[in-house]
C-alpha cells in the first residue's frame, strides 16, 4: 500500500520534469533516433514506455548499458508517455539529449 | 555518455550479405566523409567460421577445420549491433579504405586479415568472435 502512494507521487513528478524538458530541453523521440542519440552519444537518459516490445527494450537497454547511460522505465504505455510529452502521437521510447532546466537526469537514475 | 562504437570493438553486422556474421571495427568515421554522409565504419569480419576441432583429429585435418575466411566492409552503424566484446587484433595498416578500391588491394588485405585471425584463432582467445552466431 505504501509502495503504490509512494510510485503515485514520484510518478506525478516525472510527468512533471518531463514537461519541464519538453519546454526548455532538447530530446528526440521515437526508436530510431534513440539509437542514433546512443551512438553519437548525445542521450543522456533513455525513458522507454512499459508496453515497448521487450526485444526493442534489450536492445535499447543494451546500448545503453555500453554507453553508460541510464534507462528509466517509465510507468505507462506509450499512450501515457506520448501525452505526458505532449504530444498527440504514442511515444515508446524517447531520448533526452539536454535537460534545460530540469534536474531529471539528476534525480531519476537512482530509481531506475 | 561513453563512445562505445571504436576500433577493437566486436560487432555483428545485421544486414546484407554477411548478415549474422560477427566483425570488428578498424576504423570508424563517426561524422560520415564527403561519399557517406552518414556514420559508418571499416570492419573486418569473419565470412567463414573455423569448423569444430575435435581431439581426434591428425594435424592436416586441424589445420584444415581452423581456417578463417575474411571480409572487409564500409558498414553504415545502423547495420550494425555493437557488443560488448572487444577484439585486439592489429589491423589498422592492413585494413584501410584505400585497399577497397580495387580487387587485388582488396584480396590481399583478406589474406591478410586471414592471417591475423587465424593465428589468434589458434591461440584459443577470443573464442566467442570465432563462434558462429546462432539464430
Amino acid at each position: 500500500m505504501v509502495a503504490a502512494k509512494k510510485t503515485k507521487k514520484t510518478h506525478e513528478s516525472i510527468n512533471n520534469r518531463l514537461a519541464l524538458v519538453m519546454k526548455s530541453g532538447k530530446y528526440t523521440l521515437g526508436y530510431k533516433t534513440v539509437l542514433k542519440s546512443l551512438r553519437t552519444n548525445k542521450g543522456k537518459l533513455i525513458i522507454i514506455a512499459n508496453n515497448c516490445p521487450p526485444l526493442r527494450k534489450s536492445e535499447i537497454e543494451y546500448y545503453a548499458m555500453l554507453s553508460k547511460v541510464g534507462v528509466h522505465h517509465y510507468n505507462g504505455n506509450n499512450v501515457d508517455l506520448g501525452t505526458a510529452c505532449g504530444k498527440y502521437f504514442r511515444v515508446c521510447c524517447l531520448s533526452i539529449i539536454e535537460p534545460g532546466d530540469s534536474d531529471i537526469i539528476k534525480s531519476l537514475p537512482g530509481d531506475n | 555518455m561513453v563512445k562505445f562504437l571504436k576500433p577493437n570493438k566486436a560487432v555483428i553486422v545485421l544486414q546484407g550479405r554477411y548478415a549474422g556474421r560477427k566483425a570488428v571495427i578498424v576504423k570508424s568515421f563517426d561524422d560520415g566523409t564527403r561519399e557517406r554522409a552518414y556514420g559508418h565504419c571499416l570492419v573486418a569480419g569473419v565470412k567463414k567460421y573455423p569448423s569444430k576441432v575435435i581431439r581426434k583429429d591428425s594435424a592436416k585435418k586441424t589445420a584444415k577445420k581452423s581456417r578463417v575466411k575474411c571480409f572487409i566492409k564500409l558498414v553504415n552503424y545502423q547495420h550494425l549491433m555493437p557488443t560488448r566484446y572487444t577484439l585486439d587484433v592489429d589491423l589498422k595498416d592492413v585494413v584501410t579504405v584505400d585497399a577497397l578500391q580495387t580487387k587485388d588491394k582488396k584480396v590481399a588485405a583478406c589474406k591478410a586479415t586471414k592471417e591475423r585471425f587465424e593465428e589468434r584463432f589458434k591461440t584459443g582467445k577470443n573464442r566467442w568472435f570465432f563462434t558462429k552466431l546462432r539464430f
